[in-house]
């Protein structure tokens, strides 16, 4: 049961992953990274202003998908058409950049953002409990998850991002300026992170460093639910939180990532493209 | 209302299009022919703006429009039906003609040029759900037609529509063709079809390995020398 909740809280991390293979055909290394980033945001208006964690994504939001857009903007445009590579470096130095600053100014303590609900659980039935913060971050993820849907499929914005996935050039000739739409997309995967970013920090504690082991996370997520496909991106987190925590239970707290791993590969072996994946 | 001089487009180092003058007036079909490779779709990419030439001038409508971006050019009027249709496969038909509303100029009237747009392809209406990825060559077709007359273009090219078609699509289509002529959008076309399309053309310009061979009223040509612009000696 805990696995499906957390599965939620993953299936939001990985969604801006798959964002930006589906739309632009990049890889963000630096997404975990923008993840603990907002985490690290939440916490500064949490300490200066008193703010439920919660609370404080009015300002994280905005201030992760203004980055998430410049980002794209200025940053990644410069190499686009210019194939996988550099936009592979660029991520790549931005998340070493990211965690050493990080690094500096927070230094390495273990940080998490203070929240009751992370000791309050329900009982459901009398049969098990659940830690009510794993509902809240599956009420996260589905709500993301939601909405992102919903603006994909109702608005002219949306519709723009998923036509520059399907054809490039005749999307160019719709009037569609590609340079914005990517910026906008990277701005749209950016929130994701902030969401999940704030979520994480409430459920886990976290460090300068934790965005790699969150990018391994949303690379599982991604290819086990398939690239560029919004439902199999959740189908993947549900999969992934299951098979982690169930690996969990049945051998033994330590194989908790192995177990998720181990179905991985075999979604891997079986059908590379992911579940729901296109291609 | 679209005048080329000198345009020169490379490719890398080799030259697709050397020193092409064309002109189109307000109300005419204009007609491109070519043999495959002739330099045909490149001339209509660089008009569109999704390639740029290396010399050479397009204006549209009074406009230097040589130097602006794709989107841009659209929403100045100018509409490319491309090569191999090019529709959004994943999104739906009504999705797909939404997109072509998308132009700035065009989203106020979208009600009116859909209706519009329906009552030239009755087909497309009954398929508004359909993932684009569904449909036949021929609906495709009309899809990429209708989505380009959404964004309610004064001029529109037509880069090769009938290829891949049964005859009696591709006569139904060019009946849209002069159905859109007639009100008063000037079109551009090229075709494989020679016949068709110098029965249908107010000016034809025929283009041999990136030059212009031939140009004037198709119905002056003769046929030696279409034979002769259209494959050389």
């Amino acid at each position: 049961m805990n696995g499906i909740l957390l599965g939620g809280l993953y299936a939001v991390i990985g969604i801006g992953l798959s964002m930006i293979f589906g739309i632009m055909k990049q890889v963000n290394l630096a997404h975990g990274e923008l993840m603990i980033l907002s985490s690290y945001f939440s916490l500064v208006f949490i300490q200066l202003i008193g703010l439920h964690p919660l609370l404080t994504l009015f300002f994280v939001f905005p201030a992760m998908f203004i980055l998430g857009y410049l980002l794209q903007g200025f940053v990644f445009n410069r190499v686009l058409g210019k194939g996988m590579e550099p936009y592979l470096m660029i991520s790549f130095g931005l998340s070493i950049i990211l965690q050493n600053a990080l690094l500096l100014v927070f230094t390495p303590d273990a940080r998490s953002l203070k929240t009751g609900l992370i000791i309050q659980t329900l009982d459901v039935y009398g049969l098990f409990h659940v830690p009510v913060i794993y509902l809240v971050d599956f009420a996260g993820g589905v709500l993301t998850i939601g909405f992102l849907h919903l603006f994909m499929k109702r608005t002219y914005l949306g519709r723009a991002i998923r036509a520059s996935a399907d054809d490039l050039s005749a999307s160019k000739l719709m009037g569609i300026n590609i340079k914005k739409i990517y910026a906008l997309a990277t701005g749209i995967a950016a929130l994701t992170a902030a969401m999940s970013g704030v979520l994480v920090g409430m459920t886990f504690t976290f460090y300068p460093h934790s965005g790699t082991q969150y990018l391994i996370i949303a690379f599982g997520v991604v290819i086990i639910g398939g690239m560029g496909s919004l439902p199999g991106t959740f189908l993947g987190g549900l999969i992934l939180g299951i098979s982690q925590l169930v690996g969990a239970q049945l051998i033994g707290p330590g194989f908790q990532l192995l177990s998720g791993y181990l179905i991985l590969l075999i979604v891997l072996t079986i059908r590379p493209q992911g579940l729901l994946g296109r291609k | 209302m679209l005048q080329i001089k000198n345009l020169d487009v490379y490719y890398g180092g080799f030259q697709a299009l050397s020193n092409i003058g064309l002109e189109a007036e307000n109300g005419q079909i204009v007609s491109i022919l070519g043999a495959n490779g002739a330099g045909k779709s490149t001339l209509l990419k660089t008009i569109a703006g999704l390639l740029k030439a290396r010399s050479g001038t397009i204006h549209f409508e009074e406009k230097k429009i040589d130097h602006l971006e794709s989107h841009d050019i659209v929403n100045l009027g100018l509409a490319l039906v491309p090569e191999g249709r090019k529709i959004f496969g994943s999104l739906t038909v009504l999705e797909n003609l939404l997109m072509g509303s998308y132009a700035a100029r065009a989203r106020k009237s979208k009600r009116e040029n859909l209706e519009n747009v329906f009552q030239l392809f009755p087909h497309l209406k009954e398929r508004t759900d359909q993932m684009g990825i569904n449909l036949s060559g021929g609906e495709q077709q009309m899809l990429a037609i209708g989505r380009a007359l959404m964004s309610q273009p004064r001029l529109i090219i037509f880069d090769e529509i009938s290829l891949g078609l049964s005859p009696m699509v591709v006569k139904m289509l060019y009946e849209t063709i002069r159905r859109i002529n007639q009100e008063r959008v000037t079109v551009m076309l090229v075709e494989q079809d020679v016949k068709r399309s110098l029965k249908t053309a107010d000016m034809a310009y025929i283009l041999q390995e990136g030059k212009v061979c031939l140009n004037g009223n198709p119905k002056h040509f003769t046929e030696e020398e279409v034979k002769q612009a259209y494959f050389g000696l």
